[in-house]
């Protein structure tokens, strides 16, 4: 199983990651941090995540600190 | 149950600080310029041999992420302070990051002379064609047209003049081994651009001369733009006016 | 010992070179281009670092640079140009660097002239850069002072992590006169704990002035000012000429004081009670002696080759005890020993 550690104390809401992942795992959050955004969160019922890290390369704010691959 | 090997792909680079947090605005590039410059750190295993300048603008806080020793130079002074420190320690790395108002309008003499000298130094700077710190402001690299704070009517040549075209200009110094322009728009041009921030080392290792890396970057902030328009504008503006590629390589 | 004919600006190189400097970095000016060429002569065949900087600005930058890596390095300049340095000096003095500055002085305002001219005292002392900060000062009155005092220079400069401006003219820059070249008489001070060496066994080190609390940057300059107040109390430098019962004391500083001396002399002889205290700190300043020189004497005679710029300084520090009274001319005019002493003459009439 691929997954992604999200720090969702550092992410901006700026959504770009929201537009690389290829499967579409990462998706706008309902609930605000505490810098007042509201976080993104990735959703992967199903494991489809690839691990290819695109999202993490991304992010300005190395809100996806790490990226895990099997 | 088979047990797998787990395998990180991404991590935090060694050469940040841990724990620091980016104090850019949403979406902005300058968080995944500083993250690329520091996985080249890593990469390369330079963090304890580097000595980084800190310049003036959005860039100045680069002490603030990076784990290595930080000196701050004045406005536009950075490849000053670059050169001092190179020479008296041939045996460190030094690089500096700048904007693209350090670089090319109040530091275009301290840019080009380390050039022409061929300073044995890394020169990152960072171009979205406005003064961000202070609130988005016509630049030296404010293409034609653009509106800015003292542009309401956009950049004209009557008032305004022509921007700069800094990695072409840096390509003409004789003493200069590597000069490219990137972008950070897509993933695929990140990693292009990581692969000019490495070459832009490699030449300071190698002794060859100056090495120049300019990155087309975004502030959606200034230009009023969502993070995503801002890329876009990236691809549909800037690249006709500033074409990524490289301009010199020795 | 054996003595050398040499001009002010080449024992000046000669003694930055005897003190170790590893890195010289200007641009040329008139009166001081001769310290810039001798180094770049020196430097290369000692293999340290020369560097023809495109300008005054690039080159106290450069300074900055190499002086945060803990070497020992400087420039030199005059003047306008040294005008050019002044936003680098605040960030220098902020920083808490050991920039070695050596001012040669010509005739202003504006381009000037190349004449000798004292006129920079207060762009050395009060400066004009932003924010609070003190840079220390020190005048030469002889080409052997040039020596002596570059070497004093750069210790103190190490020693208090401070700039420290040598403030020379024209007249002594280009003036040759036997001197001595004694060996680098101090010792040496450890960069260790605050150097930027690469971040190998110890945790990474930043250099810079920015301060975006407040708190800390208040308590940041209270640190610089209280270094300063050390340099107050444990390096002012004077020189004292026959103050004992003077019942006036003429105060100058740098080469005019060679023709104050020689006044002083003509005056003694026509049994006028005369003496001389003479700064060889401009800043720190010798506040104190002027002080106890105001309970003995009746009055001050500040001598200055510009239109009174020391004289406030002296003002202050005798605060209305005595008279302080001032002659001088700009613009390169040189006081001759006749002027002065007839100066003295008048006041004591």
């Amino acid at each position: 199983m691929n997954y992604i550690k999200l720090d969702k104390t550092r992410c901006k809401a700026c959504y770009l990651c929201v537009d690389v992942c290829p499967k579409k795992l990462i998706i706008k959050g309902s609930q605000p941090n505490s810098l007042g955004h509201f976080p993104v969160e990735f959703k992967d019922p199903d494991n489809k995540c690839i691990g290819c890290a695109m999202c993490a390369m991304r992010c300005p704010d190395i809100a996806i600190t790490e990226v895990v691959k099997n | 149950m088979i047990k797998t090997t787990e395998k990180s792909v991404f991590k935090l680079p060694k050469s940040l600080k841990a724990g620091m947090k980016f104090p850019f605005c949403a979406g902005c590039d300058h968080g995944v310029a500083i993250r690329l410059v520091a996985e080249v750190l890593d990469e390369m295993n330079l963090r304890e041999k580097t000595i980084a300048v800190a310049s003036i603008g959005c860039s100045v806080m680069l002490y603030d992420y990076l784990d290595t020793d930080c000196v701050e130079a004045p406005h536009g002074r950075a490849l000053a302070a670059a050169t001092g420190v190179k020479r008296t320690n041939k045996d460190k790395f030094v690089l500096t990051y700048q904007g693209d108002g350090d670089f090319a309008s109040i530091g275009l003499a301290e840019s080009l002379h380390a050039a022409l000298r061929g300073e044995k130094v890394s020169a990152i700077c960072i171009n979205n064609t406005t003064y961000g710190m202070t609130g988005g402001q016509a630049g030296p690299t404010t293409i034609m047209g653009q509106i800015t704070k003292t542009s309401p009517n956009g950049r004209n040549e009557e008032y305004y003049g022509y921007p700069i075209k800094i990695a072409e200009q840096v390509a003409l110094c004789d003493g200069t081994a590597y000069s490219a322009r990137c972008s950070l728009d897509s993933i695929a041009n990140i990693k292009k651009t990581k692969e000019a921030i490495r070459k832009t080392f490699e030449v300071q290792l190698q002794g060859l001369g100056f090495g120049f890396v300019e990155i087309l970057s975004t502030c959606p902030t200034n230009w009023h733009l969502t993070p995503q328009e801002s890329h876009e504008r990236v691809r549909n503006e800037l690249f006709q006016v500033y074409p990524l590629g490289v301009y010199k390589e020795v | 010992m054996t003595k050398t004919l040499t001009t002010g600006n080449h024992a000046i190189a000669q003694a930055a070179i005897n003190a170790g400097c590893d890195g010289y970095f200007g641009y040329p000016i008139t009166p001081q281009s001769e310290i810039g060429e001798f180094m770049s002569k020196k430097m290369q065949e000692l293999e340290r670092a020369y560097v023809c900087a495109e300008s005054e600005i690039a080159a106290i930058n450069m300074v900055l640079g190499a002086c945060s890596t803990g070497a020992k390095a400087m420039t030199s300049s005059s003047s306008c140009a040294v005008a050019l340095m002044q936003e680098s000096l605040s960030y220098i003095a902020a920083d808490e660097l050991p920039v070695v500055l050596v001012s040669v002085m010509r005739a202003g305002p504006g381009l000037g002239y190349i004449y000798p001219s004292q006129g920079d005292y207060n762009q050395a002392t009060i400066g004009g850069g932003n924010g609070d900060y003190k840079i220390i000062v020190l005048a030469p009155s002889t080409v052997q002072e040039c020596i002596d005092l570059t070497y004093k220079s750069f210790y103190l400069a190490q020693k208090y992590r401070n700039p420290t401006i040598l403030l020379a003219d024209g007249l002594l820059a280009q003036m040759m006169e036997p001197v001595e070249f004694n060996e680098y008489p101090y010792p040496e001070i450890s960069i260790e704990d605050w150097a930027l060496t690469g971040a190998k066994n110890r945790d990474s080190r930043a250099i810079y002035s920015l301060g975006p609390q407040e708190d800390r940057l208040v308590e940041r300059v209270e640190t610089l000012f209280n270094k300063y107040k050390q340099i107050e109390e444990n390096e002012v430098e004077f020189e004292e000429y026959q103050t004992d019962n003077a019942d006036l004391i003429v105060t100058c500083f740098g080469s005019i004081a060679r023709n104050v001396k020689s006044a002083i002399n003509q005056c003694r002889e026509k049994g006028l009670k005369v003496g001389m205290l003479r700064p060889i700190t401009l800043y720190p300043f010798p506040t104190k002696k002027y002080q106890e020189l105001a309970k003995t004497t009746k009055k001050f005679l500040t001598i200055e080759m510009n239109m009174g710029q020391m004289v406030r300084d002296v003002r202050l520090a005798v605060n209305g005890q005595v008279p302080v009274e001032f002659f001088g001319k700009s613009v390169g005019q040189w006081l001759s020993v006749e002027d002065i002493a007839a100066e003295i003459e008048r006041l004591n009439s």
